[in-house]
């Protein structure tokens, strides 16, 4: 087996960095999240591949918060158009949880898929490699499992690390995973190690039947009462890894301007708001049974799995302490709608 | 901080008499350390009520989604949620007699967000979560300063460090020196919209960041907008705030915007005080930024 030594972390980052921008888990001040290698501040920052995961999760390195797409300009009688072309430099994202890669993997349908490509995403996705960090201990919130994600192997990863006593194992899974390592293939090294046991999950759902089931409780009193310590922010949205709405708006002055996309949210009550004034969802109830139909219902009959890989960080940080396991579990005993 | 008892108590006489529709107050999430809003509406429903030491939300907040119905209501509220609720009947978003309010003297809460976090293998450093919340550790109103029913004994103040401390420091600092202090605060805003959701004070009926026509803040994540955003909020807090720190506990990103407000509390004070929003209901009385004076000072324009 192929094991890099934990002193040797660093070493890798460094090398890997002088052809890709390599994002890791880090704790930056008060937050944690994926930042690029490249702005790491010894005195500031501190890596965290020893931790069970960030709040914030990697989907802004393939879909940032904020684009540009392109910008315009009118000369005389000319209207000049400019494609933003950002500079796609390839990117490494390393250290990220196998519930995080099943993120990507749903954004990835969403972009790739069902008849049209998205040529910011997909230039973004085909300069990306993965290099997960398998998860051998779930977190007091984890349910990947439950959502048929697999916390030791992920199907995206490019390459697999697996801590060891001591580092990881380097377990090259495709291609461009090969293609990453001969970069730092004299920094590993060839031993022989146990791998450490996959320990039990403290939370599971049972999702079975639970998309179907959804169909028939568009009114269910359910909504109201779970919606009632939502406060309508957009934390759980932006903090997931799958949610992957957004908004495309423009900045113009005078001649010029640009349009860029951003993310958006549907527990904002702007998400929805029509030109004309009406608003289709503009109770909090509404709009968070969308978000949870969303979630639970719409994305399974359109790509048949659901948009939540079970990571835990919208139970985690909900003010006021919504959790998606709790509505698996309403919907899965509720009577109606079998 | 255990009411549970006694909260039951007042809410099923409340709801079986038909005094009220509905009572705002807590219920138990998930783990012991999880304390969650809750309205109960029947006498069935009131087992779930808790009122104990994760009761840390201000959900005088709660009322806005009510403020067009009929419902008479019942909340509990802690000192601090108290100013909450005055700043609502200043602002006429609900009537005095819709409401029953029941007050509860607050020895301070912990935070069961904080709590979460720290139980959730998200965070490195495991520091036993058994202290008050941070809101709490300069608490200048554990009494409730507006209420129909009391709950417990009068507690003592606990704030006395100087709230504006932190406030001259930043003033102090020279202005390249502050551009960074907050660069650096707000670059990291994922603008959620959480401090403005759990804010009282902010009961307009359509926001300012959510207009489109004109769209008055761009949506970017970009320093300009974020400061923008900021700005906006924080300005639109002078002589609101009532100081339940509930923004700052809910920002996911950390920032500390306790900080930004205090500050608008002092130039409030020291241009219209002394005042201090929401400490006694009075009808009639608006927050000094409501009304007009022609003597208002102006120095600062």
């Amino acid at each position: 087996m192929k094991v890099l030594k934990m002193s040797k972390i660093e070493q890798v980052l460094d090398r890997l960095a002088q052809q890709a921008d390599v994002y890791v888990p880090m704790l930056r001040g008060q937050q944690t999240g994926f930042f690029s290698w490249n702005t790491y501040d010894e005195g500031y920052d501190d890596l965290m591949f020893d931790i069970l995961n960030v709040y914030q999760s990697p989907k802004h390195v393939i879909l940032p918060q904020t684009e540009k797409m392109y910008s315009f300009s009118q000369e005389g009688q000319e209207i000049k158009i400019d494609v933003e072309a950002e500079e796609m430099t390839p990117k490494i994202i390393m250290g990220i949880r196998s519930c995080d890669v099943r993120g990507i993997e749903h954004l990835d349908d969403v972009f790739l898929t069902k008849g049209y490509v998205d040529q910011f995403y997909k230039a973004r996705r085909d300069k990306t490699t993965i290099i997960a960090n398998a998860c051998y201990n779930p977190g007091t919130n984890c349910f990947c499992e439950s959502m048929g994600v697999n916390p030791t192997d992920s199907e995206a990863a490019d390459i697999i690390m697996r801590e060891v006593n001591g580092g990881y194992v380097w377990d090259v899974k495709t291609e461009k995973g090969e293609a990453v390592t001969k970069q730092i293939e004299d920094l590993l090294e060839e031993q022989e190690v146990e791998l450490f046991p996959l320990k039990p999950f403290l939370r599971k759902v049972n999702y079975e039947g639970v998309a179907e089931k959804l169909k028939d409780m568009f009114e269910d009193p359910m909504w109201e009462k779970f919606s009632e310590p939502c406060q309508t922010c957009g934390i759980c949205t932006y903090l997931c890894p799958t949610c992957y709405c957004f908004d495309i708006q423009v900045k113009a002055w005078g001649d010029e301007g640009y349009r860029f996309r951003c993310w958006d949210s549907c527990m904002y009550r702007e998400y929805t708001q029509m030109a004309g004034g009406h608003n289709p969802r503009e109770a909090a109830k509404e709009r968070f049974r969308n978000r949870f139909l969303h979630k639970l219902q719409f994305f399974t009959e359109r790509y048949g799995r659901p948009l939540c890989t079970g990571c835990g960080r919208c139970i985690v940080v909900c003010p006021g302490g919504v959790s998606i396991i709790k509505i698996i579990d309403t919907v899965k005993e509720a009577e109606t709608g079998a | 901080m255990n009411y549970t008892q006694e909260i039951r108590e007042i809410a099923a006489r409340l709801l079986e008499n038909g005094q009220v529709d509905m009572v705002i107050a807590w219920e138990k999430g998930d783990h012991e350390y999880q304390t969650i809003p809750f309205i109960a509406r029947t006498v069935d429903e009131v087992g779930r009520i808790v009122c104990d030491e994760y009761s840390i939300h201000n959900l005088s907040n709660s009322l806005l989604r009510y403020r067009d119905g009929k419902e008479k209501i019942a909340i509990v509220v802690k000192g601090c949620d108290s100013r909450g609720i005055v700043r609502l009947l200043e602002d006429n978003q609900i009537k005095r007699d819709r409401l029953y309010i029941i007050g509860v003297a607050c020895d301070g809460v912990k935070d069961p967000l904080r709590a979460m976090k720290q139980h959730s293998g998200f965070e490195r450093i495991q520091t036993p979560e058994d202290g008050l919340a941070a809101k709490c550790l300069d608490c200048r109103q554990p009494n409730p300063v507006i209420y129909d029913e009391m709950v417990g004994e009068e507690q003592p103040i606990r704030g006395e460090t100087d709230r504006f401390a932190r406030i001259a420091e930043i003033e102090q600092m020279s202005a390249d020196e502050r551009y960074r202090f907050f660069e650096d605060m707000l670059s990291r805003c994922i603008r959620c919209y959480a401090c403005r959701q759990a804010c009282v004070a902010c009961n307009c009926r359509t926001c300012i960041f959510d207009e489109t026509r004109p769209q008055w803040v761009g949506r970017e994540t970009s320093i300009s907008d974020n400061f923008m955003y900021h700005l906006v909020r924080a300005s639109h807090m002078a002589g609101r705030c009532v100081e339940c720190g509930e923004c700052e506990r809910v920002c996911p990103v950390n920032i500390p915007l306790m900080l930004i407000n205090r500050k608008l509390i002092k130039d409030v004070n020291e241009f219209f005080g002394p005042y201090e929003a929401g400490m006694e209901y009075v009808e009639g009385n608006k927050p000094p930024l409501s009304v007009y004076k022609e003597n208002d000072p102006d120095d600062f324009l």
